[in-house]
């Protein structure tokens, strides 16, 4: 046996090592909620709704034969709640249980809680329920005509927009749709309550805002907050789809607990949870432009007209970023931007992965296009053509882009992807082509970050340094497979000079960093990593007091590096020092908060700087259309994104290219179909494609942006990464109007998103006559 | 699921008694009947597996054509029906993914006769006979609409005989979710005759496009199917697709079909 | 309705236990043997996330019933490492970062595992069309193909030596 221990590995911030739980995960071994040990005794929820109605009142609900069922512990109803009947983020409008109405189709009237998970899915389905059903509005028409909306309307303005465009060389008038998205987090929603002393309960919550889950099991309870603990350790994927939508599992796993006293585990099953969980919005766009020979844009008017489903949810939000990107990279002089947030018998639409940032960019990259039909220039020249320049660097909402890299990351991914030969040789492909016909297209990302929601840009953390030298480091992100943990230690590590394995993550909870901020807005890193290091560096400044004092040197002579104290001619290890430092009575333990600085937004006025820096990216795709069948494939993409100083290349690389195959599989194949009675058909991976490994292109470029780092101050000058790459994915949808539109140079495809064979098919058809 | 009992008799006669009891039903694959159990759509009191029986499997020549055992897996018809039926064996090995085509079997997907399913259209196309443990059946009797079929109760397919074409192709378009059928079609060229069986695209599940083979007959080139028309009328319209795509992809397919069999 | 008691090799080692006729080889392994690395991400068979090996072939555990187990040979995910060495899958998915949140990382190891098993030496396509069964919805896949070509690679260069 060979004693040596094996060196330790110093991976500080800026290197790529592999995700914290990345043996765990090969080994099978990483624990997700399904996965914990059940404690004796735990019951299995199931929620129940009723089949065949969308909204209406509740004439009937006949449970005998639910409580019958062999196997089946008691029935919760909206009568067993204690304190308030809401799972919402905020609104109040969201039942954890419908009690006189339903409004969406699928929505939870009771939950069975049994011995095994199976009698509570066979005893859910005995219940009798009749509905006094209602017409419901299912599309953005129907809610037109009905004039519902969860949400006040809201716009940007600048200047006089129409009458700028019918005074423009040109005018363009369009109308499209944009389809929403399921989630399909690999890890369905899942919550596990476990009774303690006085009233008190754990939740394990698979949910990026475990705060927020703490919150609405109390007030659903009656109860302090400071009685429900929430803890994540890791989620099997969230996208979005668990920011909001983890509370009411959460909420009806705890009233089980609440009622029976036992343990209670509510795992969805996968139809149950694409039928009962929020989506990305869907959107009718309805724009006018008017712009000069040369391409350039004067004036923009455009109607966002979103399907919010039945309550606000976080739709403010979103829809409010759908107008934030509206302009993606580009100066409109004149402008008017005008957002509805409609009412919709469907389930209520919520946080995903851009957070409407990617509709508001797929419309502006549409006009792009629709530009470049009608001056017949290369779209890649109008783009560039409009593109935010000093003196023309204002966005729609007043805020200046100061830190702009979109001509430079342009300019680069043209020449590496060979744009400008492609398209030729591809135009001369088309013209010899009668069937197959090819497009490409570049399309840049301009993505603002922080929260817009000023309030919610904040961070806490909390460090541990133990007597050994080893550190545990605790902060109020989650991790979804996103690798924020892995950021943080690696920030952490850097910060005290000691080897990565030297710190240990611990699950996030609310009992150790409270009042949290749900992960989202891709501001994990920055946000968390900031808090992290600020209370690494209270100890560590702490420790150099110390040492300073031992050596008789200054403090700020002390450097900590490769897991050592050093100053002049002395060193000590880091876990000497820390001993030694607890000896003589000195704390090390120390919390860290962050709250962004510099960002302000006066909603009322529509005007401020809501965004503390941009994120920048651009993609370059080329595509293949069967103008017979409309089958499209994806041929080659090349991406150039921008990412500040990586805090991880190969974590962020993961994120590019896995957000970019999230926007394809959003743009092309993913298609949420609801009948007229309200009722989702495509509830099931077998009905609702999202990409597979042979649907992605074998010519995947994918590159860093060689980055000084951030303008703005961040957590080692890096720049956010979960969203942005999404918006990447536009390009693909670019390349498939490019592809159809060479049937007729003329015409601008009718194509909508996603851009499905059938659609396609039918954009070449409309492209003939 | 709801509760049933489990049995794996190991020949085709105690598979048989077995299946005569109520409330019995044959589980091969289980690739559609969990599921759909799951769903509680089926809900058998006894649950009689085939896939333990050894006279049911396997592909080998026989004087009335490639004799295949309904309880074969899609993946050894893939592998096994590669020489001596390349088309067969190409329609196999495009059905699901790998771990449905280790399951799945030949006769599960024809007592099921899901209107999209890929087997009936080769069982079809090639006018093939359906062997029960009762009776023969040819491919034209068998099929009787989406989900139905010549099966009575009780009656277990134990192999199926397909007559080698000349030249025969399989032309699928994924329904891109499930990779069953949106529309699917088996072109076979026999000596004296050409037969064209499409799925996945008619309300009434698998069936012959006759003008197409009339067309064929005489002249076996994509060509001949130009001037066809397939109406819309009677085509499937889902979330998938309308009856106008399907109908369209019917035509296309065939032609397709067509230039793959040279 | 009676218990059915079933005898399978899990592993390699002997695994002897009773089910219910209603559940599948994923309800065995998951809560009968304790073995939680295959996980229900559909239980439809349409994700993959229950990729287990039945007798040399894959399947999804969520669409065998545990009684069809009898006298079978299963492997899964958490009979991939000998001890504490890595199977060259599992290094290799590491390596290459080819995995975020992890539910579909076991199927992926067992479903290239089978692959590899009978093709040691796979294209990139028959590698993309083969793991088409199996969803991931962070990685975007490129670098799980790679780290199955690499995989695949390093698996032959040491059959070659040895």
């Amino acid at each position: 046996m060979d004693a040596t221990p094996k060196p330790k590995k110093f991976i500080g911030a800026g290197h790529s090592t592999s995700h914290d739980s990345a043996a765990r995960h090969v080994a099978g071994s990483a624990t997700y909620i399904d996965d914990i040990r059940e404690p004796e005794g735990t019951v299995h929820l199931a929620p129940g709704y009723a089949a065949k109605a969308a909204c209406g009142r509740i004439a009937k609900c006949d449970l005998q034969a639910v409580r019958n069922y062999p196997g089946v512990v008691t029935v919760l109803t909206a009568a067993d709640i204690p304190g308030v009947n809401d799972c919402s983020p905020g609104a109040g409008d969201d039942p954890v249980l419908a009690q006189t109405h339903i409004t969406f189709h699928g929505q939870p009237i009771f939950c069975v809680v049994a011995e095994t998970r199976l009698a509570a899915r066979r005893a859910a389905r005995l219940a009798i329920i009749e509905i006094e059903a209602e017409k419901p509005n299912v599309t953005v028409e129907d809610a037109l005509a009905a004039n519902k909306d969860v949400l006040p309307s809201y716009q940007f303005k600048r200047g006089d927009a129409a009458k700028a465009i019918a005074d423009a060389p040109h005018q363009i008038t369009d109308s499209f749709r944009i389809g929403g998205q399921e989630h399909f987090y690999l890890e369905g929603q899942i919550a596990l309550a476990i009774p303690r002393e006085n009233g008190e309960m754990l939740i394990h919550s698979s949910t990026q805002h475990p705060s927020e889950v703490q919150h609405v099991v109390a007030h659903m309870l009656g109860v302090a907050d400071a009685a429900i603990t929430c803890e994540c350790r890791r989620m099997g994927g969230g996208f979005g789809g668990k920011e909001s939508q983890a509370g009411q599992w959460a909420a009806l796993a705890a009233l089980a607990t609440y009622k029976t006293g036992r343990a209670a585990k509510l795992r969805l099953d996968r139809d149950d949870d694409m039928i009962m969980t929020g989506k990305r919005h869907d959107f009718r766009v309805d724009w006018q432009a008017g712009f000069d020979a040369s391409g350039r844009i004067q004036a923009v008017d455009t109607q966002l007209l979103s399907r919010c489903g039945v309550s606000a949810d976080l739709s403010q939000g979103v829809n409010d970023r759908t107008m934030f990107h509206s302009d993606n990279g580009y100066f409109y002089p004149e402008l008017s931007i005008f957002s509805r947030r409609l009412h919709t018998n469907t389930v209520s639409n919520t946080a995903f992965r851009g957070f409407g940032g990617p509709q508001g960019m797929v419309f502006a990259e549409r006009m792009m296009e629709a530009i470049a039909i009608q001056t017949g220039l290369d779209p890649l020249d109008v783009r560039k053509r409009n593109y935010y320049t000093k003196g023309r660097d204002v966005t729609p909402y007043g805020q200046k882009v100061v830190d702009n890299i979109l001509p430079e990351i342009t300019a680069e991914l043209e020449r590496t992807s060979d744009y400008r030969k492609r398209a030729k040789a591809i135009k001369t492909f088309n013209d010899q082509s009668p069937i197959l016909k090819k497009g490409i297209a570049l399309t840049p990302v301009k993505f603002g970050i922080s929260f817009t929601l000023a309030s919610l840009n904040q961070a806490g953390a909390l460090v541990h340094v133990y007597t050994d030298g080893s550190v545990q480091v605790n902060h109020g992100g989650t991790e979804m497979g996103q690798g924020l943990y892995t950021k943080v230690a690696q920030i952490v590590a850097s910060e005290f000079g000691i080897p990565l394995e030297d710190v240990r993550i611990t699950a996030t909870t609310t009992d150790k960093v409270p009042n949290t901020s749900p992960t989202a807005a891709s501001a994990g890193a920055d946000l968390n990593g900031m808090a992290a290091s600020r209370a690494a560096i209270t100890i560590r400044d702490r420790l150099g007091e110390h040492a300073a004092k031992l050596w008789d040197v200054l403090p700020k002579q002390i450097r900590f590096e490769e897991g050592q104290v050093k100053a002049a001619r002395k060193s000590m290890s880091f876990a000497a020092l820390a001993k030694s430092a607890q000896l003589a009575r000195i704390q090390l333990s120390a919390t860290g908060f962050y709250a962004t600085p510099d960002i302000h937004w006066d909603r009322a006025k529509a005007h401020g700087s809501p965004f503390f820096y941009f994120a920048y990216g651009a993609a370059c795709s080329q595509v293949t259309i069967d103008t017979l069948t409309g089958e499209m494939t994806v041929d080659r993409v090349d991406i150039l994104h921008d990412v500040g100083k990586s805090l991880n290349p190969a974590i962020d690389l993961g994120q590019i290219e896995g957000g970019f195959v999230q926007g394809m599989g959003w743009l092309t194949t993913e298609e949420l179909v609801y009948d007229a009675q309200g009722k989702l058909r495509t509830h099931a991976p077998s009905t609702y494609k999202i990409p597979c490994a042979s649907d992605v292109p074998s010519d995947f470029r994918t590159k860093l942006w060689k980055s000084d780092g951030n303008k703005s101050p961040t957590i080692f000058r890096s720049k956010a990464v979960g969203e942005p790459p999404v918006m990447l994915a536009i390009s693909v949808y670019c390349a498939i109007l490019r592809a159809v539109g060479s049937l007729n140079p003329a015409k601008l495809p009718p194509l909508d998103a996603p851009a499905t064979p059938e659609m396609i098919l039918r954009a070449c058809r409309a492209m003939e006559s | 699921m709801h509760n049933f009992d489990f049995v794996k008799p190991a020949t085709i006669a105690d598979a048989v008694k077995a299946l005569a009891k109520d409330g019995a039903q044959a589980l091969s694959g289980g690739q559609t009947l969990i599921p759909t159990m799951k769903q509680r759509l089926a809900e058998p009191d006894v649950l009689v597996s085939l896939t333990g029986i050894a006279e049911m499997k396997g592909v080998c020549p026989s004087a009335e054509g490639l004799a295949v055992g309904a309880a074969t897996t899609h993946s050894v018809v893939a592998r096994d029906a590669a020489k001596p039926y390349p088309a067969l064996a190409a329609l196999a090995a495009g059905i699901g993914d790998p771990a449905v085509r280790n399951r799945g079997t030949v006769g599960g997907s024809l007592a099921n006769n899901d209107p999209a399913a890929c087997y009936p259209a080769g069982v079809l196309g090639s006018g093939a006979t359906v062997v029960t443990n009762k009776r023969k059946i040819a491919a034209d009797d068998y099929f009787q609409g989406m989900f139905t079929t010549a099966l009575e109760d009780g009656e277990i397919i134990t192999q199926v005989l397909f007559p080698v074409p000349q030249k025969a192709a399989y032309m699928k378009f994924n329904q891109p979710a499930s990779r069953f059928a949106l529309t699917g079609v088996f072109v076979a060229k026999f000596a004296d005759h050409v037969r064209v069986a499409v799925t996945g695209a008619s309300e009434g599940g698998v069936f012959r496009w006759k003008e197409a083979e009339a067309a064929l007959g005489k002249d076996f080139s994509a060509k001949a199917v130009e001037g066809l028309t397939v109406p819309a009328k009677g085509m499937l319209s889902d979330l998938h697709g309308t009856a106008a795509y399907r109908a369209n992809l019917v035509k296309v397919l065939t032609a397709r079909a067509v230039s793959a069999c040279a | 309705m009676s218990k059915i008691t079933v005898s399978a090799t899990v592993n390699g080692d002997a695994a002897d236990f009773v089910c219910d006729a209603t559940e599948t080889l994923l309800d065995v392994l998951r809560d009968r043997l304790g073995l939680t690395g295959a996980k229900e991400g559909c239980g439809t068979g349409d994700c993959g996330a229950c990729s287990v090996i039945l007798n040399d072939r894959l399947v999804c555990a969520c669409l065998v019933l545990g009684a069809e187990a009898q006298g079978a040979k299963i492997e899964t995910v958490e009979g991939l490492a000998n001890g504490e060495t890595l199977h060259p899958l599992q290094r290799k998915f590491i390596e290459h970062a080819a995995l975020q949140c992890g539910v579909c990382t076991p199927g992926f190891l067992v479903a290239a595992k089978s692959l590899i098993d009978h093709n040691p030496d796979p294209t990139e396509e028959q590698v993309r069309y083969w793991l088409a069964g199996n969803l991931c919805r962070c990685t975007g896949y490129d670098k799980i193909v790679r780290a199955v070509l690499d995989a695949a690679a390093e698996m032959r260069e040491a059959n070659h030596a040895a």
